[in-house]
C-alpha cells in the first residue's frame, strides 16, 4: 500500500516561510481533502512531494520513498499540478504520447484515459483550442495515464461545469474505493465536504487540522437558529432566562448559537411569545473553516493518526 | 530510469509541434536558397563559401529550433510535468539535447550536400573541387547542429525562448557580422565564425576547419554545461 508521508516539511523563499514544519500521512483507500486559503503553502507542499522543489528542511516520502528515487514515477504516482501545462499547439493526444513514452507506458494507455476523462472525441484537436475545463480534464487524464496508486490533484475542479464537479466527486469516490491513495487540494470547503472523506487543513503553511470530515462538521459546525416575533423583549426575557447565547441582528431577527429548533419551539410556545419564523441554519461549515484559518495563530494541530 | 525512452518522448515532443518541425525545414531552405542566389552572382569570393553563404540565414533557424524544443518547457509549468515523469534531471537534460542534436545534424548534412550539388550546378567551372566541398557540407552540418545545441544551453540558462533569441540573433546578425571581417582577431574565436572556417577554401586567421569547429564545439559544451546546472540546481 502506498500511503505519502510528510515529515517536518519547510520550504523557505527568501526567508518568508511557505511551508513551515509540516507533518502528516495521506492514507489509501479514501479522498483526503488538502484545504486552504489561496497562499496557504498547498501547491509549494505538492511540488516538494514530487521532488521538483528541493526542502528546506523535513522530508516526504510516497510508499516509504523520495520521489526522485522512484523508477518510472508515472505508474506509482499520478499528479495534476497545473492545468497550462500542456503546449497549445500539440494535440491532447501527441501531449499524453509523449509522457506516457518516457515511463515505457503503452499507447494504448493513451487512448483508453482519454475516454475516461471524457476527450476522446477531441483528442486529435490542439490544445490551443480547449476550454479550461477540458485542459483540466487533460491535466487529469495525465495523473491517471500510469494507472497509479497515489494521484496527487491540485485543484482539479477549477475550470470545470456543474457536470464536470459531478464527473470528479464520481472519479476520485472510485478510485478510492480501488484503494489507491487520493490526496486532492482546494481552497473551497463547501467542494471538499462534498467528496473528502478526510481532511488536512492549511494555514499560512502550518497544518491547522488533520482531521476526518465527519468530525470536523461535529466539532465545529454549530448549530445556530433564526427567530423573528412580534414581541422582542419577550423573547430577550426568555432566552436570556433560559441561558441562551443569543444576538439581535440588523433585521430585527434573533440569531440563537448552540440551540435547535425543537428545543426553542417547545419553550417559545410554552411561554406564549408569538412566532413569525424559526429556522435551523445548518450552513455554517464554510465559516467554521473561516474561523480556523482566520485565528490560526493560536492554533496548534491537533494531529490524529486514524 | 533507462535513457532511450526518454529520448523517444523527447523526440515526439519535437514531432509533435509544427514549429519545430518548420524550423527544421527552414534550415535547409534558407541555407540552400541563399547560398544559390549567393552562387549565381558570385565575383572574387571565397569560391566554397560562396556555396555556404546561406548559413548566415540557416542558422538562424536552427538557433530557433534548439531555443523553442527548450523553451516550451518553461512555459506554463510544462517542465513540472516534465520531470514529474522524469525525475533525473541530467538524464532527462541529456536526452534533450540528444532529441535536439539528432535531427539537426541528419537536416544539417542533408542542407550542406544539397547546397553543395546546387551551388556546383550554378557555378560550374568556378566551383569547388569535391575534396573541399565534401568538407565544407559535412562541415556544415556540424556547424548547424552546434548552433541548434548552442541555444538550447543558453535557453535552459535563460529559460526563455525571447531571452535568448534577443540575445543571440542579434549577437549573430550585428557583432558577428561587423567584427566578423576583422580577421585574425578574438572575433575569429566567436561560436559561429569559428565553426564557419571549415565552409570556406582559403583562411588566413588562427584557426583551420577542424580547429574551428572544434571551438564552437567548446562553446556548444559550455552553454550545454551551464543550462545542464541551472536545471539540476533551480527549483523547477
Amino acid at each position: 500500500m502506498t500511503s505519502i508521508d510528510v515529515r517536518d516539511l519547510t520550504k523557505e523563499y527568501g526567508g518568508r516561510r511557505a511551508v513551515d514544519g509540516l507533518t502528516f500521512s495521506v492514507r489509501p483507500g479514501r479522498v483526503t481533502g488538502f484545504l486552504g486559503p489561496n497562499g496557504a503553502g498547498k501547491s509549494t507542499t505538492f511540488r516538494l512531494l514530487l521532488g521538483l522543489d528541493r526542502p528546506t528542511a523535513g522530508t516526504a516520502t510516497i510508499g516509504g520513498d523520495a520521489y526522485t528515487r522512484l523508477r518510472e514515477p508515472l505508474r506509482r504516482v499520478g499528479a495534476l499540478l497545473d492545468a497550462r501545462a500542456a503546449h497549445g499547439s500539440r494535440t491532447a493526444r501527441g501531449h499524453l504520447l509523449a509522457l506516457a513514452a518516457s515511463n515505457r507506458i503503452p499507447a494504448r494507455r493513451v487512448d483508453t484515459v482519454l475516454e475516461e476523462t471524457g476527450l476522446a472525441t477531441v483528442a486529435r484537436q490542439r490544445v490551443r483550442t480547449y476550454s479550461l475545463g477540458m485542459r483540466q480534464r487533460l491535466g487529469i487524464a495525465a495523473a491517471l495515464l500510469g494507472d497509479p496508486e497515489a494521484v496527487l490533484l491540485d485543484e482539479p475542479a477549477n475550470g470545470l461545469d456543474p457536470e464536470g464537479i459531478v464527473w470528479i466527486r464520481t472519479l476520485l469516490r472510485r478510485l478510492a474505493d480501488e484503494g489507491r491513495t487520493v490526496l486532492v487540494s482546494s481552497h473551497l470547503m463547501g467542494e471538499t465536504a462534498a467528496f473528502a472523506d478526510h481532511l488536512l487543513i492549511l494555514g499560512r503553511g502550518r497544518l491547522l487540522a488533520d482531521t476526518p470530515v465527519r468530525d470536523f462538521i461535529h466539532t465545529r459546525v454549530r448549530p445556530q437558529v433564526r427567530i423573528r416575533t412580534t414581541d422582542p423583549a419577550a423573547l430577550a426575557e426568555l432566552l436570556a432566562r433560559h441561558g441562551h447565547d443569543a444576538s439581535r441582528e440588523e433585521d430585527g431577527a434573533w440569531t440563537v448559537r448552540h440551540a435547535r429548533v425543537e428545543d426553542l419551539g417547545r419553550l417559545m410556545s410554552e411561554a406564549g411569545v408569538p412566532v413569525l419564523e424559526l429556522t435551523a441554519r445548518e450552513a455554517t461549515l464554510e465559516e467554521a473553516y473561516f474561523d480556523l484559518t482566520a485565528s490560526e495563530a493560536e492554533f496548534t494541530a491537533p494531529r490524529q493518526e486514524v | 530510469m533507462p535513457f532511450i525512452p526518454v529520448l523517444h518522448a523527447e523526440w515526439i515532443k519535437i514531432r509533435t509541434l509544427r514549429s519545430q518541425l518548420g524550423a527544421l525545414a527552414a534550415v535547409l531552405v534558407a541555407t540552400a536558397g541563399f547560398s544559390t542566389l549567393a552562387a549565381a552572382d558570385v565575383d572574387d569570393a571565397d569560391p566554397l563559401f560562396s556555396v555556404f553563404f546561406g548559413i548566415s540565414f540557416g542558422q538562424i533557424a536552427a538557433i530557433a529550433f534548439g531555443t523553442t524544443a527548450v523553451s516550451t518547457e518553461f512555459r506554463g509549468g510544462a517542465l513540472r510535468l516534465t520531470l514529474a515523469a522524469v525525475p533525473d534531471r541530467g538524464r532527462w537534460f541529456a536526452a534533450k539535447a540528444t532529441a535536439i542534436a539528432l535531427p539537426a545534424l541528419a537536416v544539417g548534412l542533408c542542407t550542406g550536400f544539397v547546397s553543395l550539388l546546387v551551388g556546383r550546378a550554378v557555378l560550374g567551372a568556378s566551383a569547388p573541387g569535391w575534396a573541399e566541398g565534401v568538407r565544407g557540407a559535412v562541415g556544415c552540418g556540424v556547424h548547424l547542429t552546434l548552433m541548434a545545441l548552442f541555444a538550447a544551453g543558453v535557453a535552459a540558462v535563460l529559460r526563455s525562448g525571447v531571452a535568448t533569441l534577443s540575445v543571440l540573433i542579434p549577437f549573430l546578425l550585428i557583432v558577428s557580422f561587423v567584427v566578423g571581417d576583422l580577421s585574425g582577431s578574438v572575433a575569429d574565436f566567436l561560436p559561429d565564425r569559428a565553426g564557419q572556417v571549415a565552409l570556406h577554401s582559403t583562411w588566413d586567421g588562427a584557426l583551420g576547419p577542424w580547429s574551428g569547429l572544434g571551438v564552437t564545439a567548446l562553446w556548444t559544451a559550455a552553454a550545454l554545461a551551464a543550462g545542464a546546472w541551472s536545471v539540476r540546481r533551480r527549483d523547477a
